[in-house]
């Protein structure tokens, strides 16, 4: 079974983010970047996938050369190979863009099962999965927790809103948005970085992919929002109080 | 005064078919005893080389053999009564060298002390002294062993009976050589029982765990050169103790030295506590597997004789290595046996697994934001270190993120600023890396240690002052193998130093009933560094101080050391639950701690005890109470 | 030029978050040119049920294989729906699990790219999200060429009242039949389900009330079992109330019980000890009851009543009941 597995680097969770001086992304200087994390679980769900099934794990990432540290984490952790899109001017493409540029990528490899996370912790698009699997021609599902091969392709478990799941059954190739927490995430080990060293990491250029596009949306400008985390002490009498949480709760949090 | 000596009769004349009968016999000694050593050896032999072992300088070495082995000291100090008396039968064996060679060269006519001369008459009457010792110390030990039992020698051995009864049968056939005179027939039935009794005893060693005859003289002269001295890991093959060809030889000449005295099991945490683990049935069994597989075997170690969940049960508390009479080094092989398992990914624990990405993605073991430290050092109006304070104070995991890791840095806070010594801390700040070092994670280890560094040389940091003893030993010793660290001190060794200072104005007693300060010796400040008396001193500023039934280098674990505080729950028994109610035994009203892993484990247990508790205070706490309230 | 307002149903009427969807299109265009869409194998009620609304018509998207939801079903037959009865100039979505996971692909069916989750407009054709999980907000434009599809965040528009409209006439409703192959749907999903009852799932709970050694003895256990329940939200504690045995362990929240994430966390008397807070940091609301105002525990709340909890949690049971 082969199976490829988009990954993303997105800046780390515990980043201190900055607007950069043009304002339309934030200040990558000094940033620390980490592997995004629902991507994280896809490459999990392939890796437990091809230690049942047996198979090849292939990672794709698009991004600048600082990219290729994400990569090899990945290829630490038990993937076979990997390709690199060298690409520097990713935050220029929109969706349809990105995924253009990784259906080029992937489309040649003849993949079985295409794995993507649910989503990037930076823009958050939950998109590129989806489009991606448009221009592959493949079914897809998303916000999948588990995949599991049965005889007429696959059969995933998917999240529905408010605590309900659904299974979808699938043939092959197929495409998968994977949601986090369906798996237990492995660590890096120093067997695996090892290993890692003589993996297959290929390197291709936007331009050699052919992939050009003037983007349909862009992303034009970054603020801050109004409101920064900060305890808000509700005082008064417990009903005055209580109260003036629930009206909070309700509105502002909009968690009831 | 030499005719008061008693003369040790001796036969004179040997027939050429006793000298034939001794030869063969001895000969099926010999071979009997090679046949089951020789193996042994080569299996030693055969073991992967040590990487970075030295045997040069040996000053240290041979002080420690003459301490250890031939004064006989840990064996006593450890466990005064039993081991005194083995030190008996030590001393009277080394006694007994020239006596057993003098015996055997007799009967080819080739005796060199001669019973009637000067020499002869003063060396027998002293090894005839100790012989007797011998004799009351080993019949002693057969009481204790067989008699009273106790449970850390294990089941009743046979073995032991048997060699119990040669040793005496020897020192008997000795001392009777005084009371038989020269010319009977006795002496020469005396001298083929000796004679028999050492050629029987001979071929036994290698088989039993008399073996540590042989063997733990070297293994104590060919220790590691530190307590607790992780080995470097050689090489891209080396993932520590995975399978047999990853054991050493100094690892196997430990397995083999084993004398199964116990004392490891006793003192063990885990072992006290009904976890699996029990270090001596770890070092026994690196023995059985070496015996079964041999050293060039690819069976996982940590399968028929080991358990991987025993291994992950340590807290690295180092008592057992600590203990150990015959040199063994229990918590390298531990930590070998974690590397073996997580290195290769083999360990599949859940909270391993989260403590581990917590490292990988971000900065701290507790896996929350940097955020939090950066809070904290602002609301407190920490000073940032920028190349002019005279110390980079260390806040760690625990000082940054746990509310009472961070009371303890503010107490420091405090008492240094009054002491008016300057100091910031770092903008940003990794785990030292202590937890996963001792769970065997090297790869992590490595990127925490070496960005650690980094950042210390960048910022120019000279001396680090931290108030958690596992970043002091994580900084000092384990990052050594990457770079070369800045001084660094634990706060009780800084505090210890200003005490003067400190007496005035006094520190108040903490509180009706709290006179009596018990102070509890934490694992990575006691037995890893040395340092008992300073946090004593601090502590006794409050108060009289008590101290607890194991106290300094035996000091019972509070449980979380090894990366077990990040484990999850533990099976039997809580360790700090023991440890508490022992240290509330004392009827101290303050307990003292220096470690913020010790405070935090003790906080839950005390709070479980319930009201009447002891008090518990970190060291920093206790002194900062003298200061005035607008420092 | 029209506005497709796409519509979801939910326990066989029409979702709050459409409605609220409408409002986001009210702001776009004006009544007459939203065309309400309504999805399914049998839509009428659906339908009628947005006739009665302020749109200009509602169209009813029916065939037997779009009686379960698809992808395919439902990218092809919207697709045929916007290219036979368009030109459109805006598409406009709910941001539901289900339009993520077929919006995109029409969007890139029809060349565009889908502006997703969006909390606000600005004008033109300018939307405001969120970006890196909401701190910061990002403007993303539209370029001219073609319809603009968007999805609109829960919570970020107020469903109109819509009393003015009560007693208009009811919108002209369309049914419109696409043509679809048993072929196309390449997905088969299975009937929604649930997870076990028994077990307690705390990793999937979106409310939790949770308690600590403020509550002082197993007796008093019931008080906050009734805030619990008020708020529809699954118990947890903290260790020395599971040490204690007044919970199971299953329940226990921390670094050695569960690691939870829910949208409420309610930490009442407890603490924030360090092994507590480990486990409950990730909840997206942390609302803190206790009566020592140094707690740790108000450090990580968004939210916090610094009171005497017997007092505070049956005033709070109430005040959550009144709100339903």
């Amino acid at each position: 079974m082969k199976i490829i597995v988009a990954i993303k680097q997105v800046p780390s969770r515990d980043a201190q983010v900055r607007i950069a001086p043009s304002g339309n992304w934030i200040d990558e200087t000094d940033l620390e970047w980490a592997m995004n994390e629902p991507d994280a679980h896809a490459l999990e769900e392939a890796l437990q996938l091809k230690e049942k099934h047996d198979g090849e794990v292939v990672v794709v990432s698009a991004g600048p050369e600082r990219v290729a540290a994400t990569i090899r984490e990945a290829l630490a952790k038990g993937a076979d190979g990997a390709i690199h899109i060298l690409c520097d001017d990713l935050g220029a493409r929109d969706a349809l863009g990105v995924a253009k540029l990784l259906a080029a990528a992937i489309q040649p490899e003849d993949p079985d099962l295409v794995l993507t996370g649910l989503q990037s912790e930076d823009l958050g698009l939950g998109q590129t999965g989806v489009i991606l699997a448009e221009l592959l021609g493949l079914p897809h599902a998303t916000l999948i927790l588990h995949v599991e091969k049965i005889e007429t392709g696959i059969k995933v478990k998917r999240e529905l809103e408010e605590g309900w799941f659904q299974s979808i059954e699938m043939p092959l190739p197929a495409l998968v948005t994977m949601q986090s927490g369906g798996n237990k995430l492995r660590y890096s080990t120093l067997m695996g970085i090892k290993r890692a060293k003589t993996k297959d990491l290929r390197t291709v250029t936007a331009v050699e992919l052919g992939v050009d596009a003037a983007p349909v949306v862009t992303l034009e400008q970054i603020s801050a929002p109004k409101k920064q985390k900060s305890t808000q002490i509700l005082t008064g009498s417990p009903k005055e109080a209580a109260t003036a949480l629930v009206e909070k709760l309700k509105t502002e949090a909009r968690v009831l | 005064m030499m005719s008061l000596l008693p003369t040790l009769a001796e036969p004179r004349h040997f027939a050429l078919w006793e000298r034939a009968l001794f030869v063969a016999l001895a000969g099926a000694s010999v071979y009997g005893f090679w046949q089951r050593f020789g193996p042994i050896l080569s299996r030693v032999l055969d073991s992967k080389k040590d990487p970075g072992f030295r045997l040069f300088p040996a000053g240290k070495r041979v002080r420690q053999f003459v301490w250890e082995v031939l004064l006989q000291a840990k064996v006593i100090r450890e466990r005064p009564l039993a081991g005194f008396a083995h030190a008996l039968v030590f001393w009277a064996f080394c006694v007994f060298a020239l006596v057993t060679l003098n015996h055997c060269a007799a009967i080819f006519g080739l005796a060199f002390l001669d019973p009637a001369g000067r020499v002869g008459r003063i060396y027998f009457a002293i090894a005839a002294l100790f012989a007797l010792a011998c004799t009351v110390a080993i019949a002693g030990l057969f009481v204790r062993r067989f008699l009273i039992q106790p449970k850390w020698l294990g089941e009743l051995s046979w073995e032991s009976g048997l060699i119990a009864l040669l040793i005496f049968t020897l020192m008997a056939t000795y001392l009777a050589g005084f009371f038989v005179p020269a010319q009977a027939n006795a002496v020469r039935a005396l001298w083929w029982a000796h004679a028999l009794t050492l050629l029987a005893f001979l071929p036994l060693i290698p088989h039993t765990k008399h073996l540590h005859l042989l063997l733990s003289p070297f293994s104590v002269f060919l220790s590691r050169g530190a307590f607790a001295q992780i080995p470097p890991l050689s090489g891209d093959e080396d993932f520590g103790l995975v399978t047999g060809r990853d054991l050493t030889r100094i690892v196997s000449l430990q397995a083999y030295s084993c004398v199964e005295c116990g004392r490891c099991m006793e003192h063990c945490p885990a072992n006290a506590t009904g976890k699996e683990l029990n270090p001596k049935e770890i070092i026994l069994g690196l023995r059985g597997y070496l015996n079964e597989f041999g050293p060039k075997s690819e069976e996982p170690l940590l399968g028929k004789y080991a358990s991987q969940q025993a291994a992950f049960e340590c807290t690295t508390c180092g008592a057992c290595e600590f203990q150990c009479p015959a040199g063994i080094e229990h918590v390298p092989i531990l930590v070998g046996l974690r590397r073996g398992a997580v290195n290769t990914g083999a360990w599949n624990d859940a909270h391993g697994s989260k403590l581990f990405l917590a490292l990988e993605k971000g900065s701290n073991a507790l896996g929350l934001s940097t955020n939090e430290r950066d809070r904290f050092i602002e609301k407190n109006a920490l000073p940032l270190f920028d190349g002019t304070q005279e110390y980079c104070l260390w806040l760690g995991c625990m000082g940054a993120y746990d509310p009472r890791g961070r009371e303890i840095v503010l107490a420091l806070v405090r008492i240094m600023r009054h002491l008016r010594v300057t100091f910031g801390v770092l903008r940003k700040e990794k785990c030292s890396g202590d937890p996963v070092r001792r769970l065997g994670n090297d790869l992590l280890f490595q990127q925490l240690a070496e960005s650690n560094l980094e950042a210390l040389a960048q910022y120019r940091v000279k001396k680090i002052v931290a108030i958690c003893p596992h970043c002091v030993r994580t900084i000092q010793e384990d990052w050594k193998v990457f770079g070369t660290p800045p001084e660094v001190e634990h706060h009780s060794e800084f505090l210890a130093r200003h005490i003067e200072k400190l007496r005035v104005p006094p520190v108040p007693l903490l509180g009706p009933g709290k006179e009596r300060i018990v102070f509890h010796d934490p694992c990575y400040l006691g037995r890893y560094r040395n340092v008992y008396d300073e946090p004593r001193q601090i502590a006794a500023l409050a108060g009289k101080l008590v101290e607890a039934p194991r106290s300094r280098e035996r000091s019972f674990c509070c449980g979380a050391g090894g990366g077990l505080a990040f484990l999850g729950e533990e099976k039997g028994d809580r360790v700090s639950h023991v440890r508490a109610a022992e240290l509330a035994a004392t009827g101290a009203g303050v307990i003292a701690a220096a470690c913020p892993f010790c405070n935090t484990m003790f906080r839950d247990a005390l709070a479980a005890r319930g009201d009447g508790a002891p008090e518990l205070m970190d060291i920093a706490q206790i002194a900062a109470r003298g200061l005035s309230l607008e420092e | 030029m029209s506005l497709f307002l796409v519509l979801e149903e939910s326990g066989g009427k029409i979702s709050r978050l459409s409605w609220e969807t409408l409002a986001a299109a009210q702001r776009l265009t004006s009544a007459e040119e939203i065309v309400a869409v309504v999805v399914g194998a049998d839509t009428a009620a659906l339908a009628a049920e947005a006739a009665a609304k302020p749109v200009g018509k509602v169209v009813r998207v029916e065939h037997p294989l779009l009686e379960r939801y698809t992808a395919d079903g439902y990218c092809a037959a919207l697709h045929q729906l916007i290219k036979s009865r368009g030109p459109a100039q805006w598409v406009v979505f709910p941001h539901t699990y289900q339009v993520r996971d077929y919006a995109p692909a029409l969007a890139c069916r029809m060349g565009q790219v889908l502006i997703g989750d969006v909390t606000g407009i600005e004008g033109g054709a300018v939307f405001t999200r969120q970006l890196l999980q909401g701190r910061l907000n990002g403007s993303v434009r539209h370029h001219e060429n073609g319809p603009c599809l968007v999805s609109v965040q829960a919570g970020a528009f107020r469903a109109g009242e819509d009393d003015a409209h009560a007693n208009a006439e009811p919108a002209p409703i369309e049914v419109f039949t696409p043509t679809l192959d048993p072929a196309q749907i390449r997905t088969r999903p299975s009937d929604p389900y649930r997870e076990s009852a028994q077990t307690v799932d705390l990793g999937s709970a979106q409310r939790i009330v949770s308690v600590g050694r403020g509550i002082k003895g197993q007796e008093n256990l019931p008080l906050i079992e009734a805030l619990a329940q008020a708020l529809d939200a699954e118990l947890a504690a903290s260790r020395p109330i599971c040490d204690s045995g007044w919970l199971p362990l299953e329940r226990q929240v921390g670094s050695s019980g569960h690691t939870v994430a829910p949208r409420l966390y309610l930490a009442i008397g407890i603490s924030g000890a360090i092994q507590h807070l480990v486990g409950m940091k990730g909840s997206e609301c942390i609302v803190a009851i206790n009566k020592d105002p140094d707690a740790p525990i108000f450090e990580v709340a968004d939210y916090g009543i610094v009171g005497d909890l017997f007092e505070v949690v049956p005033a709070l049971t109430e005040a959550v009941k009144m709100a339903k």
